[in-house]
């Protein structure tokens, strides 16, 4: 390996020569870049979801929330499901919902217990991931997830299908509005991974023709519920 | 510096024969400009500011560069801090050296591969191989020219030279039986054949879009997820980056995030974009125990110093491609390098030798669309002509003939009166026999170099200067 102190000062060397070569120097207001999503952050997130060949599905209120899984389980149809331990799935009361479908309930709390291979099998086996989200940027569709203990990086990842459930509160116009939240809790202390998911997996590799579903999840159902906290 | 190259330099000229006479080829080239280039123009359009937000994105890099020590060494603290570990490489055999070893000390043989542009750069596919380790690119696309042993022919479809036909007789291969041409088919062959390889991988590479200084990260922006699953499942995860790819502050990524995924695919954002800060907490049951990171120079600061630093500015998105009707002709292998299309014919110069690819700066028409795409506004048609101007300094390259007519030309340039008698001798001459076609197909003697594949406009039968005499100065 190199030597950081030699690497860095022929870096700084090279640096203050090309100098003259700069080509930019004007500052920018602030606002530039930034796009908005107008009033109602509900239904521009949902059309943004839509629109990148994900599902939404809007609700007024937690008990429509729960209709609405439980359909979209047996469509899938489920056996087993990853799914985050989040305060919204908590009071969305996934832990009787999913035995009541069927549906086996994998989560942290589970996964610690069992031994490394068993629970790496498990999890390859899961037909559906379900998770909340850290916050959701309606302009352009996106679901912006934080990793910790309890929200795995893999429940929106591995199974064919990811089911998030996301409310009013939680939905931001902007990308930039999700930075500086993630800013806001400290750029010295960012989680281990921040994911940004917009659509369900794609590729264009073959002909430049869009295929969905090579990799992550091919179906992105996206629960939107529009009352702000309303118990339920 | 490596020769990241290969023994034998690459023909262009021959190489493009061969490209416009491949009738299958030309048929999916044909469709870039409607597909990608179209969307990206679509982007453009749709996007409230474009230009200022780019102009931001650019300015952000060109700042960043001038300190880029500075960012640098914080980015090494940062990430360090984070529980990663740097290294500094100063050429592609270095970077190769440092990953197998990494690779070797965990005693691992099964290694996955998310798309990096870097590691194509630095061949480390090949040091992989011979140190007997498996390294299977997990992106469609670069898992089928994998297998095919293929260069990537596109800086974001690397396949794109493929049909569904061939991809189909590719794939049956590994699959053991033959597969129909049906996307659909295909990409769930490899979405299983690949799980197998992602569950007994025990490191993953990657490169990185971005990485920020502040915070130590890097970032990576994929749409398939492969890159998710690379930095998800195995032990350790060894990312490679060039120098230029470090940001100062994460309030800076999103205006990169805002024109990268419009620029390479219209898509406003891509469909995973990941910020990664180190190995995974105590307690976390995914992602990486071991963080590396590898910061790659491989001739970077040479051109940091230099006039074409700009190039320095190229976030990868390929949207130049896209544009240029030269790639849209003769497509990515026939550049040799890399890099393909009018930053690959900037960049393969500046790494592999200016003389070994003599032909790269002028495989342009100079026409500016790839300006016009690009989302940091590299100004590509400006370096090409400076690489042109630099290759006449190249003793290789050099010719006398060629400085003697252009020293001619000087001369006569600064003496009106000998310049006036030259040209009206021009219209009375050549420009009355040409009269009706305005070009002249092929110039006399050594001349004609010139005139193999263009054509030399001839000489106005009247000059402007007669006609503005005559006619103009009463207007």
């Amino acid at each position: 390996m190199s030597d950081s102190t030699a690497f860095l000062a022929r870096i700084r060397q090279a640096a203050e020569q090309g100098r003259q070569y700069r080509v930019h120097l004007q500052p920018f207001d602030d606002q530039i870049g930034y796009l908005g999503a107008g009033d109602d952050l509900v239904e521009r997130f949902a059309a943004e979801v839509n629109a990148v060949g994900g599902q939404a599905f809007v609700v007024p209120d937690l008990e429509a929330a729960r209709k609405q899984l439980s359909d979209l389980l047996t469509q899938a149809p489920a056996a087993s499901a990853v799914c985050w331990q989040h305060s919204l799935l908590d009071r969305l009361g996934l832990g009787e919902l999913l035995p009541a479908a069927g549906v086996e309930l994998i989560d942290h709390q589970r996964l610690a217990n069992m031994p490394e291979v068993e629970h790496r099998n498990k999890l390859l086996a899961c037909n559906v991931g379900i998770t909340s989200c850290d916050c959701a940027i309606a302009e352009t569709g996106t679901l912006m997830m934080c990793s910790r203990l309890g929200h795995e990086r893999v429940a929106s990842l591995l199974p064919p299908t990811h089911i998030a459930i996301v409310e009013q509160p939680q939905i931001v116009p902007d990308l930039l509005d999700a930075i500086a939240k993630l800013a806001h809790r400290g750029v010295e202390s960012l989680p281990s991974n921040v994911t940004f998911i917009t659509g369900p997996s794609k590729t264009g590799d073959i002909e430049l023709q869009l295929t969905t579903g090579v990799h992550g999840p091919g179906k992105w159902l996206v629960i939107v519920i529009a009352g702000a906290n309303n118990g339920g | 510096m490596t020769d990241y190259l290969r023994e034998t330099h690459h023909e262009f000229l021959a190489a493009s024969r061969e490209a416009l006479a491949d009738a299958r080829l030309q048929q999916i080239l044909g469709q870039l400009g409607d597909t990608l280039g179209r969307r990206n123009r679509e982007a453009w359009a749709a996007l409230p500011n474009s230009d200022l937000i780019r102009e931001r994105a650019r300015s952000i890099k060109d700042a960043t560069l001038a300190d880029l020590d500075k960012h640098l060494a914080k980015l090494e603290e940062t990430v360090t801090a984070r529980g990663g570990h740097v290294h500094w490489a100063d050429d592609g055999l270095e970077a190769c050296r440092v990953i197998v070893d990494l690779i070797r000390r965990r005693e691992a043989t099964k290694v996955v591969k998310s798309k990096s542009m870097t590691t194509e750069e630095i061949h480390l596919n090949h040091a992989l191989e011979a140190a007997g380790i498996e390294a299977v690119e997990t992106d469609l696309g670069e898992y089928i020219i994998q297998l095919a042993r293929h260069r990537p022919s596109h800086i974001v479809a690397p396949a794109i030279h493929l049909s569904a036909q061939q991809i189909a007789e590719i794939l049956s291969k590994p699959a053991g039986k033959r597969l129909p041409a049906e996307r659909e088919t295909l990409a769930q062959f490899a979405r299983q054949a690949l799980r197998q390889k992602f569950a007994q991988a025990e490191v993953g590479i990657s490169g990185a879009n971005f990485a920020i200084a502040e915070t130590g990260s890097i970032v990576l922006v994929t749409n398939e997820g492969n890159g998710r699953l690379t930095c998800a499942l195995p032990k350790c995860h060894i990312a490679i980056m060039g120098i230029e790819k470090v940001i100062p502050r994460l309030a800076d990524l999103p205006y990169f995030l805002k024109v990268l995924a419009r620029a390479a695919t219209g898509q406003k954002l891509s469909i995973y974009t990941q910020i990664i800060t180190g190995p995974r907490r105590p307690g976390e049951l995914d992602g990486p125990e071991e963080f590396h990171l590898v910061i790659l120079d491989n001739g970077r600061s040479r051109i940091l110093g230099s006039p074409l630093r700009e190039s320095l500015f190229c976030i990868r998105c390929g949207a130049c491609l896209n544009a240029c009707p030269i790639y849209r002709s003769v497509g990515g292998h026939a550049y040799g390098g890399v890099y393909a299309g009018p930053i690959g014919a900037v960049l393969t110069p500046l790494y592999d030798g200016l003389s070994a690819n003599h032909h790269l700066p002028h495989a342009s028409s100079l026409c500016g669309a790839c300006q016009a795409a690009c989302p940091v506004k590299i100004q590509i048609p400006e370096m090409l002509i400076r690489l042109r101007e630099q290759l006449h300094h190249e003793p290789e390259q050099r010719s006398r003939l060629e400085s003697l007519a252009y020293r001619f030309w000087a001369w006569m340039l600064k003496r009106p009166r000998l310049y006036q008698i030259s040209t009206w001798l021009a219209s009375r001459t050549f420009g009355r026999l040409k009269r009706g076609d305005p070009w002249v197909r092929r110039l006399p003697g050594k001349l004609h170099g010139w005139t193999q594949r263009r054509d030399f406009p001839a000489p106005a039968a009247e000059r402007f200067r007669d006609w503005w005499n005559k006619e103009g100065r009463d207007e």
